[in-house]
């Protein structure tokens, strides 16, 4: 059960070999996709050698328990532009998606779904609209063959309060077909189930966003590995991330708008309370009275808590000056107006 | 029963023993477990770690060392607990294979060697006691810890208080233990990828002497218990945690109010004499709390995040461009693990 025939390779190896760091690198996380890896090889294969760009393909094995590894192993022997970075166990998509990136070398990443539901030959559309001037692609299946009910509504509602949110009005946050600037997307973090949300994510940093249309087949092989999510857990996630690409530098102000309703409860009660004392009707209600107290002093304690998160930013190695810069290169380097149909601007 | 794989370079085997509350007669001890580690035809070295001011242990020890034994004493100037002890220890060690075994009898020291024999499939094996002597009371307890621990967890383990377990060098070197943590090495070892395998080691008879648990004892498991479960499902993800505990005290607190707003607008009940308004505000107030402290977490999260990652990579595999047979020299990756792996000349292990 062991392989000692296994090499391994810095950026310097490589790149000392090939010369040039490869343009594109096509990142895909594979989970139990034994039938799919060897038609997904060809066809992008194929696709990006009629586009012919240097290109590198990273597929990230996320601890299969069939043949995955092994096949995508007798691959990587015939053709060095494969790298397939292994994980010890199944940590899940996203993980997956970020180990994907962090060994990529391209200075484009396409990320797409290992399953054959996405289209390799669209590559090439991401790739225009990067070249456009764009920092992210997003694919948008408009054409969607999944069930109705369990999969594209919720989807499309989804969504819409992803868009409603952050501000970043994406039709399909849904697809992993999409592209990136190499440079930008490893400086989002990304971590828990945050494939989902990777536009959303990004917008902290302001990128251009373009969104086409892209291809999207149905499953030919294996178990859709994504059932029906947990409304709580969108919203939760919507929650987060409102709140770090938001207010992650002023936490305080965040805490304090959530605090706004308690004060607003707080000055009723007190209302109430002092008006009761002036006009001697009756004898101060004590409920009353202290509900506005415990109001008042949970709206102090959440100041403080946005205090405290002021120091955790402080202390924290996130910085915006650095998105600030990053997208300050790409105003400067961009030649091109981007084509004002089917964008958006965020 | 077979012993360890066939390596190109033998494991010496690092044995660890923290000495820490709870100890026996050290001398007595370190010959039983000599005796057993004799059984493994490999070397080994042993490590004493005295954690804190333990006299008569650095006495034994010392004596030891005068009459020839070749041990190491790390001593520690206060006591800092298990899991640094076990840290300290393992900086001193120089085995590929790393032997933790407690400061008392705990299990048959003849039965060391299946532990370590273990590791021929797994990167981490924990001792279980088999038989196990104890009260029915005892029993019930033990169970449901351990029942409570696979619900949190997902992990099956049959005996997180046993300190003999055998382990990869690796496995301690990518874990950082604090606190109380060593009762979950294993957890810890199975959430970062590693296979963990579970061994009957007979129970000492002079481990069933004594009684181990006190009331406090339990309330620490408790509070490890809690303590645990939130580092294994909620570090990457806190809101879902204070979120959902948030939002449902503040659904409770709002229904409450709700309640009795109907009872004072339709039905003209007074409020005033009554306390529940208060519970309903403060329900409500906890609500927002907990809920605003779990945004806070995910803040700590976010501003961290680049520089945690929570995946192991096994290996990252690409084939030099020629197609040549035998690989090249390794090189260092963006994984400093692989790295290690690969210069020591251990290839990683393929589940």
């Amino acid at each position: 059960m062991r392989d000692a025939k296994v090499t391994t390779h810095s950026t310097a190896a490589i790149g000392g070999r090939q010369g040039v760091r490869p343009r594109l690198s096509v990142i895909v996380p594979l989970y139990n996709e034994q039938e799919s890896i060897r038609p997904l090889y060809a066809a992008i294969v194929q696709a990006l050698g009629d586009i012919g760009c240097s290109f590198e393909m990273v597929f990230v094995d996320d601890g299969s328990s069939d043949d995955t590894a092994t096949i995508a192993r007798q691959i990587a022997r015939f053709d060095s532009r494969l790298r397939l970075v292994k994980f010890r166990r199944n940590y899940g998509q996203t993980p997956a998606m970020a180990a994907g990136i962090e060994h990529a070398h391209g200075e484009i990443l396409i990320t797409m779904d290992g399953d054959l539901q996405n289209d390799p030959a669209d590559i090439a559309l991401l790739l225009e609209q990067i070249e456009a001037g764009y920092d992210i692609v997003v694919g948008w299946r408009h054409n969607r063959q999944d069930k109705l009910v369990t999969r594209k509504i919720p989807s499309r509602i989804a969504n819409w309060l992803i868009g409603k949110v952050t501000g970043v009005p994406i039709k399909d946050n849904g697809c992993s077909l999409k592209a990136f600037r190499a440079d930008l997307i490893k400086s989002i973090p990304l971590y828990s189930e945050m494939h989902r949300f990777i536009p959303a994510m990004a917008s902290i940093a302001g990128p251009r966003v373009a969104q086409i249309r892209v291809r999207h087949h149905a499953r030919r092989y294996g178990q859709s590995k994504y059932g029906l999510s947990r409304i709580y857990k969108v919203l939760l996630d919507l929650m987060v991330i409102k709140t770090v690409t938001t207010f992650a530098s002023r936490p305080l102000r965040w805490f304090a708008i959530l605090s706004l309703p308690l004060l607003a409860a707080a000055t009723v009660l007190f209302g109430h309370t002092f008006m009761t004392l002036m006009t001697q009707r009756s004898a101060v209600s004590i409920p009353l009275a202290g509900s506005g107290i415990i109001f008042l002093a949970s709206a102090m304690i959440l100041l403080f808590a946005g205090a405290l998160a002021e120091l955790v930013y402080f202390r924290g190695d996130l910085r915006e000056r650095e998105f600030v810069r990053l997208t300050q290169r790409i105003r400067r380097a961009s030649l091109h107006r981007p084509p004002a149909a089917s964008t958006s601007r965020s | 029963m077979t012993l360890m794989p066939q390596s190109p370079t033998l494991p010496s085997i690092s044995v660890i023993v923290p000495v820490c509350g709870r100890r026996d007669d050290l001398r007595d001890l370190y010959l039983q477990y000599k005796q057993g580690l004799a059984m493994i035809e490999l070397p080994h070295e042993f490590v004493f770690v005295i954690d804190g001011e333990r006299s008569d242990a650095a006495t034994t020890l010392t004596e030891l060392q005068q009459a020839g034994e070749d041990i190491t004493v790390v001593s520690l100037t206060r006591s800092f607990g298990e899991s640094a002890a076990l840290m300290a220890g393992f900086e001193r060690a120089k085995g590929e294979v790393i032997l933790t075994l407690p400061a008392h009898h705990q299990v048959q020291p003849q039965d060391i060697c299946k532990l370590v024999a273990a590791l021929g499939s797994s990167d981490m094996a924990i001792g279980y006691r088999s038989p196990r002597h104890g009260g029915w009371f005892e029993r019930a307890r033990r169970n449901s810890f351990h029942r409570l621990v696979n619900f949190v967890t997902g992990v099956r383990l049959r005996d997180l208080g046993c300190g003999a377990r055998a382990m990869r060098r690796q496995v301690l070197e990518e874990i950082d233990l604090y606190g109380d943590q060593h009762r979950f090495l294993a957890i810890l070892a199975n959430r970062l990828g590693f296979r963990v395998s579970e061994v009957a080691l007979r129970q000492s008879p002079l481990d069933r002497r004594k009684r181990m648990y006190r009331p406090r004892e339990y309330a620490r498991q408790l509070l490890d218990l809690f303590s645990i479960f939130f580092l294994v499902r909620f570090t990457k993800r806190p809101l879902r945690f204070f979120g959902m505990l948030g939002a449902g005290t503040f659904g409770i607190g709002a229904l409450l109010t709700a309640y009795l707003c109907v009872q004072r607008l339709a039905f003209d009940e007074k409020l005033s004499d009554r306390p529940a308004l208060l519970l309903a505000a403060l329900l409500v107030v906890l609500g927002v709390q907990v809920f605003a402290l779990g945004l806070l977490a995910e803040l700590m999260i976010f501003t961290h995040a680049r520089g945690m990652k929570d995946y192991r990579v096994e290996e990252v595999i690409q084939y030099p461009e020629e197609n040549e047979p035998l690989p090249s020299a390794a090189m260092p990756t963006t994984d400093g693990d692989i790295n290690q792996q690969m210069q020591r000349g251990t290839p990683p292990a393929i589940a």
